[in-house]
């Protein structure tokens, strides 16, 4: 088994080594003459063009250079340069590099790696050491190649996080909603936006979808139950409950009547879920989210005011003790 | 011969039963060990399957709106600053939908006016229509038959027309209780004794009582309150050790009705009102008790609330085609009822 994975592995980082030669070395090679032409005239109207006070140094054509090396063209060099060369310091056009190579490094193609650093400007500030760490980071969590491109073009601020933080929520997913790794990386992979979420909401999410709507781990990661807020579930999930229309499973897992998927009811977008689930016109829902905020914001005042009842403990430590059963039994 | 058998056999049984030692006869299970059943689930079980069948479609509406927080009105008390209290109401987005004081809104509980009374009563507003259908005028003796907890009096003494009013209710706490209401609402000098008489005897004798008196009367019977034993479980009704009175409730409300129809003098009007849903509390009563009031030599004809059902259509939300009388259904989008009333007219 750890032979396997270890081979695994290696395949892996062979694989790495391979496109990350491929992607600095195609270069060179190919690079004709018309090319350089190309890029010391691109590298001259540039910096006519933006600022004159700017003396060129040797880093900012550097960083043209290579640029252009990397495959983009020139209305991209233009976009990327636009904010580096009108910095003061040689550093910061440095870091510019550095992140548009590690993105390239991760065999994003050009306009892909606009697209990110479109998205998310911030990652400009983040150092290539550390923006390699987090890639390596993801990987060890589990988001191979693909799935892992694929997260990062969706939501490029998971590599603006601290290790810490993306490495937490992992683990707090494991152990507080007894997860397993796979899921964890797929939760990774589909929803990435759960590392910025608060860990409490995150566990009173799976709790409410656990104990009230009687869902186990896997369907929630099926359903998508991580993209939605929990006030979004809970509302939903009431004004079925309360038109009869789900019912939570009893301890054998048993309704009465065949309860809607939750994929069907929870990501759809409002009309399809009024329209085929619920079967409900617009202004009850309307109405119904408007009680469902008095409700809960009713819940939440007792409890800040008197939150040392013994009722309340006492259901607190019976979630406990059961998931602690739960997790004995795996 | 078949009485000595009989005994027979239950000697032998009484034999077998006590020649088991009593080590090994079986114990009898602990009433505690029996699964608990909360009486609130176990009305909205019931609910499901007669109101599921009765209101096809519409049930799951009206479910969700029974199970939600439930709107108020807030019945103006003429008898205090009225003018001043409506001011402040419409201040809260509150919507007067009678011409003489009721608003809505989600209301704070009234507080005592200068002039010691209170300005405003928070009640159902569907629970005001059937007072409205009564139609009091001028002068008119007026019985509440099942009158506690006093929403509906203290609505038929806003009007200030009443002659006499005669109110009842079974049990004597919830007389105390509604003497109270009363006492905070009302100052003294508008109900002596000789113009509300407060009463607290069995509804059903008031035929034999006080025949052929008044000019109307409102029958506001006990019912399963739908929308309180879904949500409250104390008081419940939908207790097990409470099955027996409501199984019995039907008849008990065809008997107040037929009382209340004997109560009323030839020409007088009856409403019958009840907040539940259920046909067999609302509309069979109704039948029931015209079958049984012709019997004793009365008859009543049922009067047609269709136009007045279409003057408040724009607040309340009312069932499609109803059989007899008007059903207020409860709806997210007007939160009040369920309310039944059916009006009646004696003839002779």
């Amino acid at each position: 088994m750890a032979a396997g994975i270890s081979g695994k592995l290696v395949l892996l980082w062979t694989f790495r080594g391979a496109r990350a030669h491929l992607c600095c070395g195609r270069n060179p090679f190919y690079l004709t003459l018309h090319d350089k032409q190309q890029t010391v005239s691109l590298y001259r109207s540039l910096c006519s063009r933006h600022d004159q006070n700017l003396e060129p140094t040797a880093v900012r054509e550097e960083m043209v250079g290579s640029l252009v090396n990397m495959g983009f063209t020139e209305p991209q060099v233009e976009q990327l340069t636009k904010g580096a060369l009108s910095s003061r310091t040689d550093r910061a056009v440095n870091q510019h590099l550095s992140t548009v190579s590690a993105l390239v490094a991760l065999g994003f193609n050009p306009s892909s790696v606009l697209k990110i650093l479109d998205k998310c400007p911030e990652l400009y500030r983040v150092k290539g050491v550390l923006l390699q760490q987090r890639v390596d980071n993801l990987r060890k969590l589990g988001l191979m190649e693909g799935s892992l491109q694929r997260v990062i073009s969706h939501y490029p601020q998971l590599l603006t996080l601290p290790l810490k933080r993306v490495n937490g929520v992992s683990r707090f997913l494991r152990e507080k909603c007894l997860l397993t790794v796979q899921q964890v990386t797929d939760i990774l992979r589909d929803s990435p936006s759960v590392v910025l979420e608060d860990t409490g909401r995150l566990e009173h999410r799976v709790q409410y979808a656990y104990f009230r709507m009687g869902i186990q781990q896997a369907e929630m990661v099926r359903s998508g139950l991580f993209r939605v807020s929990l006030e979004e579930v809970r509302c939903r999930h009431s004004f079925l409950e309360r038109r009869g229309l789900y019912q939570t499973p009893d301890k054998k897992g048993y309704t009465s009547i065949v309860n809607p998927k939750l994929k069907d009811f929870l990501t759809v977008p409002e009309d399809t879920f009024l329209r085929k689930v619920a079967l409900a016109t617009r202004e009850e829902f309307e109405v119904f989210r408007k009680l469902m905020e008095r409700e809960m914001q009713g819940e939440e005042e007792p409890e800040s005011s008197n939150s040392e009842e013994e009722d309340e403990d006492g259901y607190e430590s019976e979630d406990r003790r059961r998931m602690s059963y739960r997790r004995r039994k795996k | 011969m078949a009485a000595r058998t009989d005994t027979r056999i239950l000697l032998r049984k009484l034999g077998t039963i006590y020649s088991i030692p009593r080590r090994n006869r079986m114990k009898a299970k602990w009433a505690t060990s029996q699964p608990k059943f909360p009486s609130t689930s176990l009305a909205l079980q019931n609910f499901d399957m007669v109101y599921g069948t009765q209101l096809g479609d519409l049930w799951p509406s009206v479910r969700v709106s029974m199970l939600s927080e439930q709107k108020y009105g807030a019945l103006i008390n003429n008898f205090s600053e009225a003018a001043e209290v409506m001011e402040e109401l419409q201040l809260q987005g509150a919507l007067d939908f009678v011409y003489n004081g009721m608003v809505k809104s989600r209301f704070k509980p009234a507080r005592p006016h200068n002039s010691g009374t209170l300005g405003y009563y928070l009640m159902d507003a569907a629970s005001l229509l059937p007072v409205l259908a009564l139609d009091v005028q001028e002068g008119h003796t007026v019985l509440d038959l099942c009158a506690a907890p006093g929403g509906k009096t203290l609505a038929l003494l806003q009007t200030q027309a009443i002659g006499h009013l005669a109110v009842n209710d079974f049990s004597a706490s919830r007389t105390s209780r509604l003497r109270r209401v009363l006492q905070s609402y009302v100052p003294r000098e508008y109900w002596s004794e000789d113009t509300v008489q407060i009463t607290s005897c069995d509804g059903r004798k008031f035929g034999e009582l006080e025949r052929d008196t008044f000019d109307r009367v409102l029958v506001d019977v006990p019912c399963t309150t739908d929308r309180h034993s879904l949500l409250e479980e104390d008081n419940n009704i939908f207790k097990k050790t409470r099955m027996k009175e409501r199984q019995k409730l039907p008849l008990l409300q065809a008997q107040l009705l037929v009382a209340g129809l004997e109560a009323a003098r030839p020409g007088g009007e009856v409403v019958y009102s009840t907040c539940t849903l259920s046909q067999l509390q609302n509309e069979y009563v109704v039948e029931q008790a015209l079958h049984v009031a012709q019997e004793a030599g009365i008859t009543a004809h049922v009067q047609d609330l269709r136009a007045f059902a279409r003057l408040f259509a724009a607040t309340f939300h009312f069932a499609p085609n109803p059989r007899l009388g008007e059903l207020v259904l409860p709806h997210l989008t007007a939160n009040f009822g369920p309310i039944y009333f059916c009006k009646l007219r004696r003839t002779s």
